[in-house]
């Protein structure tokens, strides 16, 4: 074990190394771009063993991935915001050949205007391309959830690839403490990757082929039952990696919310933001927890309900904004409690765009301001947190 | 509900046949005479010779809502007689409809095949088609054969539609049209009719439990099982005599399906031929010849 200070980036370029990695098909793009230059540096300097495929475009690199993975390469890349866009239409083959490739999404806002900086717009425009999609919170995470993403993504059981999301520069450029297992104890906990199916000229098979209005439906369902049985992957690679490292994760991760009558849920790097508001609330004596949201697909129906019914409010930020509509992340979430009797009242909250930063005082007002929304009986409203009026 | 009469029509060719344009004729032949109408394909990868469906509805007087394929049509057109082993053209065919096929075969042995509770029409359309159109192109011909046995349209309906599409060719498939509406044959209802029974290949698919992961296809050249050869309307007939045994039919055959036999003549895997005739344009000794498939 060793304590070095890593940006997000190079821990996760760490990951990828531990993981030993056999190719790489990338284009370097804001704030992505540390990984990636980071991964090449290592190939270059003998340190990783892989191949790096560069590419004009994030179509071609995620095609690259493809093509990678389909002939049995431990395959990985990483992109942001409108990189992952151009990548969009491969995202679903990847997702729907079943092929179990690792990407690190630094979370950027799409253009017009241009931004370079961090919120989850991109993510929610790749929400329903079919792979398996997790948040990590600080540098640790990063580089824990990179090296469970290949054990859950190439597990037989699941072979669906796996977005690790990381907030862009709020985690990318960060500079923190990350401890760092050693290679021995990574392989015992990483296996090597077995495909079940590869495409082999002394084996020939077809991968992507062509479906019917008659077979189309069936291949759809079996991906989607694929994606929700992921869940017991997930929990197993988490608690054994919890059992090994001692760092546990789980899909919805609770902060001083026992018995919290007001919660507030995030995902990424501003839940430790919000968890110092927490803190600040509970000492002065206000029930308010925290809900964050690791796992986002699929989406932890059940022990989301079990984090959040016994509460009173539940106040949902969204880091994208869905015109015209509800925060894609309050829509979910209200749909999730639909059907139920006991399920707290919820506000929505859009925040943190292309950017914008949310201080410790911001979400204590942000919750204050949900709780006096609630007492008015603003439902409906979405609002902007933030905004000049 | 819809009130109005609702006639719905069911198509069989075969992709080149011009089923599409039958269908697509009789809708704005329809809509010509002031009726609602629809006509549309089955859509799916369209191949030269490869069976094709294609539906009309015709409402007398309401917009038509439903979209989805035709199962119980009212008429049934049979384009190419060879479809009739392989498909089962008379599956949902309402009791008092029309069956209307095109076939060399007599109305009394038609009847035996596919004999039913419907009225029965038959017409050489190939014969008449190859004379005036000289192709087996059965599309127009059908349809006169169409309008005499059904009162779904008027003949008259049909001569502007067919100007506007078919230009300098109008004037001929007009005659084919009009011959055929002349020549047919047709067999009155007999409405206590048993249905002749047949039996047909049915189509399996497996449940989504069955796919393997991402719906990879692991055996290998599985598209030998394939047979192209139901696709064929005209079958190549190797005559030994004019033979040199060059073997340019099997160079150019883009199936790769004509291969040398023991003797050394060349035949076609009838299993995949797809009756191109390829083999017979390029055969240097013009001992190949394309001929009609006959009906089974």
């Amino acid at each position: 074990m060793r304590r070095v200070g890593f940006e997000s980036s190079f821990a996760i370029a760490e990951a990828v190394k531990m993981a030993s990695i056999d190719v790489t098909s990338a284009y370097p793009i804001t704030p992505q771009t540390h990984i990636v230059e980071r991964i090449a540096q290592l190939i270059a300097d003998g340190e990783l063993d892989a191949e790096y495929i560069p590419v004009e475009s994030e179509h071609s690199a995620m095609s690259g991935c493809l093509g990678a993975s389909a002939v049995g390469a431990r395959t990985f890349t990483a992109t942001a915001g409108q990189g992952l866009e151009l990548m969009h239409e491969v995202l679903y083959v990847a997702s729907s050949m079943r092929l179990p490739i690792v990407m690190s999404v630094c979370n950027r806002a799409l253009s017009s205007p241009l931004s370079i900086w961090g919120d989850h717009s991109d993510v929610m425009a790749v929400r329903d391309t079919g792979w398996i999609q997790i948040f990590a919170e600080n540098a640790q995470q990063a580089f824990d959830l990179t090296i469970c993403a290949f054990r859950v993504a190439e597990d037989p059981a699941v072979l669906l690839p796996t977005m690790v999301h990381i907030d862009g520069f709020h985690l990318s450029h960060v500079i923190e403490p990350v401890l760092l297992p050693e290679v021995e104890e990574v392989n015992k906990f990483l296996p090597k990757f077995h495909p079940r199916y590869t495409l082999n000229p002394s084996s020939p098979s077809t991968m992507g082929d062509f479906a019917t209005p008659d077979l189309y439906t069936e291949a759809k369902k079996s991906q989607d039952e694929a994606l929700r049985n992921s869940m017991k992957v997930i929990l197993q690679a988490w608690r054994g990696f919890g059992e090994l490292f001692g760092r546990d994760y789980l899909p919805v991760e609770m902060y001083r919310a026992d018995d919290a009558d007001v919660l507030l849920l995030t995902m990424g790097s501003f839940s430790e933001v919000a968890m110092e508001a927490i803190d600040e609330l509970r000492e002065a004596g206000e029930k308010v927890g925290l809900v964050r949201l690791r796992l986002w697909r699929p989406f932890p129906f059940h022990e989301f309900r079990r984090a959040v019914t016994q509460a009173k409010l539940l106040i949902v930020l969204d880091r994208a904004i869905s015109f015209g509509g509800p925060g894609p992340v309050c829509s979910e979430v209200k749909a999730a409690l639909y059907h139920l009797k006991k399920r707290p009242q919820i506000i929505g909250f859009i925040g943190g765009l292309g950017g914008r930063d949310i201080s410790v005082e911001g979400f204590r007002n942000m919750i204050h301001r949900g709780m006096g929304k609630a007492e008015q009986g603003k439902f409906e409203e979405f609002e902007i947190f933030g905004v000049r009026e | 509900m819809q009130v109005s009469k609702l006639t719905e029509i069911r198509w069989h060719g075969r992709g080149g046949q011009g089923a599409v344009t039958s269908a697509e004729l009789i809708a704005l032949a329809a809509i010509e005479e002031g009726k609602f109408a629809q006509a549309f394909p089955s859509f799916g990868p369209e191949r030269r010779g490869a069976p094709v469906l294609v539906f009309n509805r015709i409402s007398e007087s309401e917009h038509i809502r439903v979209r989805s394929a035709v199962t119980q049509p009212d008429i049934v057109v049979v384009l190419d007689p060879g479809l009739l082993g392989i498909i089962d053209v008379t599956s949902g065919l309402k009791d008092g409809g029309t069956l209307i096929v095109n076939s060399s075969k007599k109305l009394a042995d038609i009847k035996l095949e596919l004999g039913g509770p419907w009225r029965l029409a038959v017409v050489n359309a190939t014969a008449i088609a190859l004379e005036l159109l000289k192709v087996p192109i059965v599309n127009t011909t059908m349809l006169g054969a169409l309008v005499k046995s059904t009162d779904t349209i008027k003949l008259d309906s049909l001569l502007e539609p067919i100007k506007e599409r078919f230009g300098k060719l109008a004037q001929r498939n007009i005659e084919a049209c009009k011959r055929a509406y002349e020549e047919v044959s047709i067999a009155e209802l007999i409405p206590a009719s048993e249905r002749i029974e047949r039996a047909y290949v049915k189509e399996s698919w497996p449940s989504w439990r069955e796919l393997a992961p991402g719906s990879v296809v692991t055996e290998p050249g599985n598209a030998r099982s394939y047979r192209t050869g139901d696709w064929r309307a005209q079958c190549p007939v190797f005559n030994h005599d004019r033979c040199i045994k060059c073997g340019i039919c099997s160079l150019f055959c883009p199936e790769d399906c004509v291969n040398q036999n023991e003797d050394g003549y060349f035949e076609a895997d009838l299993y995949h031929c797809k009756g191109c005739g390829i083999c017979a344009r390029e055969c240097w000794t013009q001992a190949i010849t394309m001929v009609e498939e006959i009906e089974e």
